[in-house]
């Protein structure tokens, strides 16, 4: 309950700065949102030319899109400021401060920015989702996919966030991380596609390994098969591929905060 | 019980040895030199509850190393502490709820805030009573005088208000233990003199246990009947700080008015000549000569007044630290960088 307390007051803290800066935040709001809606006619474009994208079609793929827009502004609005913060933190010998708070250090360093112009993508998101759900062919409502398709969004932030705070946390042995960094939007651009393009003998390996290694596949591709589709019907591993993606969830999360915990036990703190 | 209790406490880190130049900066990448840098080198110390310590030192001394190491902000390479009974590296938070860290060259309020709102942050993370909390606070705010600067953003504060918020900020929780580095630092001498009455008056009212660090002797002198001097990772004197003289200043300054018509020539013969302006002059003697020398110039001369007195401390501390930094001393750590 305290922790709850602690998170609305980051939360809180962030919103007054935001409004403080307001020109800012609005700027951050349409370039985020223009953004969005460039690769949304990108897409658009892209079916004028083709009924289906590896058993996608049209507007399952348009939920495919807001399921990644409902993740991306999550993951940037609760966690991407604060693990690019840690780097710098660590550099500046800022993380002194975090260490010395009566609370747990990955919670205080994971969650106190929060940037709330990202979460206007999710009302977007929320948009698109309304628009193209009725639109797919022989859709059926199901109780058990509204329900499933907001937890395993929850789901696939925590593992992206699981990446970015074990990529982030190994700047504090390295003293500086920026390409590790980097190297996390590489990797979690694979996750913004069906997995079923995935194929052949070069497409093979990198699904095998985007799901059972790094499982970055399983972020959107669950809960996106789930909401399209008829519980991941097309989905090459099937409804088994929602089992797995509980276990790793819970595996990337432990790893990450085992990581984490080692990182701090080597901190050497900046000189004054 | 000693609050503060040290036992042959040890930091060392492996330094990334930077050559100088492109070609040997690309060298660099495939193979490095590393040299170990002893910043604290066996350190015992024991802090009753309620003192006011002084850690004084030359730049790399190991006394910021020490209080990260009290805060529990790094772990040592070796020995023993327990402050309030907890070891500081644990990070427990049972510990972390009963001391406080400021610095001086940092900051840990939101730079774009108002600083109100970071203290309510603190009563978040702390658990502080809320009545407790806005006692506290009007208590702090009203010492300290910055009640109008409450709803200001602190990047709008001068150098020395924002100290005053740092306090305010770290002493919210009442912590049992305070450890202070540098925090005058870059200060005017109001802004120090107003920061030094306060921590004197707060440390004297609620009895806590604080560990400064300092470079300004005003600092010290105001604040701390003992002082601990650090030098190249070791303890060299605890004391208090008059004593400081006694042990390393090895002279007296000794001061004459002639009288008569004119200054007697050759004054070298008594001791190192520091000024000589008639009938004036100033000279340095060796402690264990003074009594010899003063019985010799009054003899000698005629004399209309005479002082014997001890070097000003600076000098001494100045002198010290001169001495003890020669060789390879543990300047401007940094992490090693990729």
């Amino acid at each position: 309950m305290s922790y709850l307390g602690v998170f609305l007051t980051f939360a809180r803290n962030s919103l007054i700065r935001d409004m403080t800066f307001r020109a800012n935040f609005i700027i951050e709001l349409i370039s985020s949102m223009s953004w969005m809606a460039m690769n949304l006619g990108f897409y658009t474009l892209v079916y004028r030319y083709t009924q289906n994208i590896a058993g996608w079609d049209k507007y399952e793929f348009f939920v495919f899109i807001a399921t990644t827009m409902f993740v991306n502004s999550l993951v940037q609005a609760f966690f991407m400021p604060n693990a690019e913060e840690l780097s710098e933190m660590v550099r500046t010998g800022g993380l002194d401060f975090a260490l010395l708070k009566p609370i747990d250090t990955q919670f205080l360093v994971s969650l106190q920015r929060v940037n709330w112009s990202s979460l206007g993508n999710f009302l977007v998101a929320l948009m698109l989702l309304a628009y193209a759900v009725p639109r797919i062919e022989g859709y059926q409502f199901s109780l058990a996919a509204a329900v499933l398709y907001p937890l395993y969004i929850v789901a696939g932030v925590l593992i992206l966030y699981s990446v970015m705070i074990t990529l982030a946390a190994t700047s504090i042995w390295l003293g500086r991380n920026q390409s590790l960094y980097d190297f996390w939007f590489y990797i979690t651009n694979f996750s913004r596609y069906p997995m079923e393009i995935y194929d052949g003998p070069f497409g093979k390996p990198l699904q095998w390994a985007f799901t059972f290694i790094i499982p970055i596949l399983v972020v959107i591709n669950v809960p996106a098969g789930i909401m399209a589709k008829p519980i991941l019907a097309d989905n090459p591993y099937g409804p088994w591929l929602a089992v797995f993606a509980v276990l790793a969830t819970i595996a990337a999360l432990a790893f990450s905060r085992w990581v984490f915990q080692k990182a701090l036990g080597s901190y050497r703190s900046a000189s004054s | 019980m000693s609050a503060i209790k040290i036992r042959n406490l040890q930091k060392s880190y492996r330094v990334y040895q930077k050559k100088e130049g492109l070609g040997a900066s690309l060298a660099g990448l495939f193979r490095r030199e590393y040299r170990t840098v002893d910043a604290v080198k066996g350190i015992d110390l024991d802090v009753e509850g309620g003192e006011f310590v002084a850690f004084l030192g030359p730049n790399g001394a190991g006394k910021t190393t020490t209080l990260k190491l009290l805060s529990g902000v790094i772990s040592p390479s070796g020995g023993e502490a327990t402050v309030l009974g907890h070891v500081p590296w644990r990070r427990e938070n049972d510990y972390r709820r009963r001391f406080a860290l400021v610095m001086g060259q940092k900051n840990q309020l939101w730079w774009d805030l108002p600083a109100q709102e970071s203290f309510k942050l603190h009563q978040k993370i702390y658990r502080i009573d809320p009545a407790d909390f806005a006692r506290t606070r009007d208590e702090l705010v009203d010492l300290l005088d910055i009640r109008r600067l409450l709803s200001q953003p602190v990047r709008e504060l001068s150098l020395g208000e924002r100290m005053k918020m740092e306090l305010t900020a770290a002493l919210l929780h009442s912590p049992e233990v305070l450890f202070l580095d540098e925090p005058t630092i870059g200060l005017d001498v109001v802004a120090q003199h107003n920061i030094q009455l306060f921590l004197k008056h707060y440390q004297k009212v609620r009895g806590i246990t604080i560990l400064l660090t300092s470079h300004y002797m005003k600092d010290i002198a105001a604040l701390c009947k003992r002082v601990v001097v650090i030098a190249r990772g070791e303890i060299v004197y605890d004391g208090s700080l008059a004593g400081i003289v006694d042990k390393f200043s090895g002279h007296k300054v000794l001061t004459v008015q002639f009288g008569g018509e004119r200054m007697p020539g050759n004054l070298s013969r008594y001791g190192e000549v520091l000024e000589e302006v008639a009938p004036k002059a100033r000279l340095r003697v060796d402690r264990g000569e003074i009594a010899k020398v003063l019985s010799a110039v009054l003899a000698e001369h005629a004399v209309d007044d005479v002082s014997v007195e001890d070097p000003p401390l600076e000098e001494v501390i100045a002198e010290m630290f001169a001495r003890s930094s020669d060789g390879p001393a543990a300047t401007d750590l940094q992490p090693v960088g990729m």
